[in-house]
């Protein structure tokens, strides 16, 4: 009975207007352009035990000993009380066993995460985006409206009436829309997106070995697993058949492609001998350049470098480096690359 | 504001009696309380009968020709000099923790490390790595003590206090590492006689001692707190590395501002500010401005007791602008400042105040929350956006 009054009245206390007092708790919780600087963030946490409480006692932490304790145990643990796998297949919501994230080191598909914080990254978000921000900032003067772009898909214009509502037609000269340039602002600042090394080896359609060690070379350039790739047309003239593997890419993303920049940028290309830079035209107008290494310039990176002597003579691949970033034209995917450090030479083709 | 009320009224009124869960917080307090009545509700009040016919607003509307006699204001531009962070920031514990974690789980997953890959069969390099991974158990250097496929595997989670995942231990362990120790001091077998240097009694035991016989001078890393840091010289461009710092100027009304001066002639924004730099600081500084475009403004009009006070200016060709020499020297009534920050890069060099022509006394390199403090609060205003937080 007690509870069910309990229970009334709660319900219907949500249905009066809140006490006075609480007025003043929302008004000074609300933010104004005079508010203080910001409070100590776990000022703005909740109460709670974890933060306000007492740890376990000294004592306690000391005698803390689990390695200590199953060394003493004499007898064995039962195996199916401490072994867990997750579920194979995915059953749907409603089945008691719910496979974990994927984050979650349970996981089948649990891949350990990031193990440091780049230097790379945290210069671009300190430095290089505020530095991008200032030099692509257009200004638009007072009184003047920006540019408005044409119509991109054509109107077809004529006196028949069935052209009133028929699909517009595609650009001029071609099938496909070239990508818009959005102004750069600070939710728009170009990044690096992810970084593609590929390589291809002729000497792989005699023997295995080379694509063996294209790929050890390339898993110990990027610290990530290689992928090969068939051949899908035959060409006699190269005396390539289709279904060979002959090529390799490696996709590096966040942690792995910013410590693989950094490496092509301070220790290797510094060491290349004669190289002016990247050429000037390369680009896919699309935001993503490309750049190559010769075999001799493989062999400058320090993971190869350390054990030289262990690769065949001469079967260290030259790769193809492409560079994908969040730019949508070219000219703004090289201010970001030379901001980083890699330097061009020659026409610039946009 | 108008719309909101309007919505939440509808919202109220369609699902019955008012309840805290239909409506939020703020809306319900002013739903429940009509009678508080201001300017602005009253106006809303008479807005709402009529159907707004009002033009589309201009996105970007001109500047309004003046009425009155154009008043002059004094232009100015001012380089904000920043030497961005040369170190990357401290690791919060929960960062290091995390790292150190998915360092073990990663140990977990990977395949066997593949020695003979990296060392030949006999060499002392390999004799070396032998002895090492028998102390540590693992061939990562960072995450201390640890066997993934040991029988205490299952142990990768470090116990609260632990110092592995710090970064001095990390250091300590590589530096170790480098000079051909193992991770942890071992126990030495010997006799008490020779101190406990000899070799022990049978061969094979003595096989995997170290005995020091070259001393191996590895170089450690240099530490991350200055000199400048201690002793906290603010004039110093080595103090706090891994924060921007910006060079302020006393000027010589004793305020700290960011170096300024006036536009002359026909030079432009960027121009100015280069040579600003220079005439402020001498020619030891190897910097970069960014862009042709300011970053910032800050506008002081000259009052004396709330009416406007114009100042006299008289205006003197500069020498380094040849575009100033060509008007004489002219006087100008000034209404105020007008300030136009440009954004500066410090790459190498140092500032020098005794080649300063404005009759600044002394300059410092300050970070964020330092130039908050020395700096009036109208300009702090102007100027704090254009900072970065680290």
């Amino acid at each position: 009975m007690a509870l069910l009054q309990e229970v009334t009245s709660t319900f219907l206390r949500r249905f009066k207007a809140p006490p006075a007092s609480l007025h003043r708790i929302w008004a000074s919780q609300c933010r104004h352009a005079s508010t203080e600087a910001v409070a100590q963030e776990t000022d703005e946490l909740e109460e709670s035990s974890f933060l306000q409480g007492e740890g376990p006692a000294q004592q306690a932490i000391e005698r803390f000993d689990p390695a200590g304790v199953a060394k003493r145990r004499n007898r064995r643990l039962p195996p199916s009380r401490y072994q867990f796998r997750s579920p194979r297949y995915y059953r749907g919501p409603l089945h008691p066993h719910q496979p974990p994230r994927p984050s979650e080191p349970s996981s089948r598909e649990f891949a350990p995460g990031p193990f440091s914080l780049p230097r790379l990254e945290q210069t671009y978000h300190d430095t290089l985006a505020s530095d991008y921000m200032v030099l692509a900032y257009a200004h638009l003067p007072p009184g003047q409206t920006a540019f408005k772009k044409g119509e991109r898909l054509r109107r077809w214009e004529g006196d028949s009436p069935y052209f009133k509502n028929r699909p517009l037609r595609g650009p001029r000269g071609g099938d496909t829309l070239r990508l818009l340039r959005k102004p750069v602002t600070f939710r728009n600042v170009p990044q690096l997106q992810r970084v593609t090394v590929h390589t291809m080896s002729s000497d792989a359609i005699n023997s295995g070995a080379a694509l063996h060690v294209s790929g050890m070379v390339l898993q110990a350039i990027t610290n990530v697993r290689a992928e090969a790739h068939e051949v899908k047309k035959s060409v006699a003239g190269f005396g390539v058949r289709a279904g060979m593997y002959l090529s390799l890419t490696c996709e590096l993303k966040g942690e792995d492609m910013y410590h693989f920049l950094s490496k092509l940028v301070d220790v290797v290309m510094p060491k290349m001998k004669d190289w002016p830079g990247v050429k000037g035209s390369s680009g896919d107008f699309s935001g993503n350049i490309a750049l190559g290494l010769k075999a001799e310039e493989v062999a400058l990176f320090p993971e190869v470098e350390v054990n030289y002597d262990m690769y065949p003579p001469k079967l260290i691949p030259g790769c193809h480096i492409m560079i994908h970033t969040t730019a949508t034209t070219d000219q703004d995917a090289r201010l970001l690359l030379t901001q980083i450090g890699i330097p061009f030479f020659g026409k610039l083709v946009h | 504001m108008n719309a909101g009320q309007k919505s939440a009224r509808r919202i109220a009124a369609s699902n019955g009696p008012i309840s805290r869960d239909t409506v939020c917080f703020s809306c319900l307090h002013r739903l429940t309380h009509p009678s508080r009545r201001n300017a602005s509700t009253a106006a809303a009040l008479a807005e709402t009968p009529s159907a707004p016919t009002q033009q589309p607003r201009h996105p970007n509307p001109p500047v309004t020709t003046a009425k009155a006699p154009r008043k002059a204001y004094q232009l100015l531009a001012s380089p904000v000099l920043s030497r961005p962070p040369l170190l990357t920031r401290d690791l919060t514990s929960f960062e290091k923790a995390y790292y150190l974690y998915q360092k073990r789980l990663n140990e977990r997953l990977a395949l066997p490390f593949t020695r003979y890959f990296y060392y030949k069969k006999g060499t002392p390099g390999d004799a070396e790595w032998k002895r090492k991974i028998k102390v540590r158990e693992t061939p990562a250097r960072d995450i201390g003590v640890y066997a993934a496929y040991g029988d205490e595997g299952w142990n990768d989670e470090v116990l609260v206090g632990d110092r592995t995942a710090e970064r001095e231990s990390v250091v300590e362990a590589l530096v170790r590492d480098a000079e051909g120790k193992a991770i942890i001091d071992e126990e030495v077998v010997g006799d008490e006689n020779k101190n406990g240097l000899a070799v022990a009694g049978d061969a094979k035991t003595g096989e995997g001692q170290r005995r020091d016989l070259t001393k191996v001078e590895v170089e450690r890393p240099v530490e991350r707190v200055t000199e400048a840091d201690r002793a906290n010289d603010m004039r110093s461009l080595s103090r706090k590395m891994d924060r921007t710092l910006y060079l302020l100027v006393k000027n010589r009304e004793g305020r700290w501002r960011f170096p300024q001066d006036r536009v002359y002639g026909r030079e432009n924004l960027h121009q100015a500010a280069e040579r600003i730099l220079v005439q402020g600081f001498g020619i030891d500084m190897n910097t970069w401005i960014v862009g042709n475009h300011p970053i910032g403004h800050h506008q002081m009009n000259y009052t004396s007791g709330g009416a406007p006070a114009p100042r006299l200016a008289k205006i003197t060709p500069n020498r380094l602008v040849s575009t100033s020499r060509d008007r004489a020297e002219y006087e100008q009534e000034e209404y105020g400042e007008k300030v136009f920050f440009m954004k500066g890069r410090m790459m190498t060099g140092q500032a020098d105040i005794a080649k300063n022509e404005y009759g600044d006394s002394e300059f410092r390199w300050l970070v964020k929350e330092e130039v908050e403090e020395v700096v009036t609060g109208g300009y702090w205003k102007s100027v704090k956006d254009i900072l970065a937080e680290r």
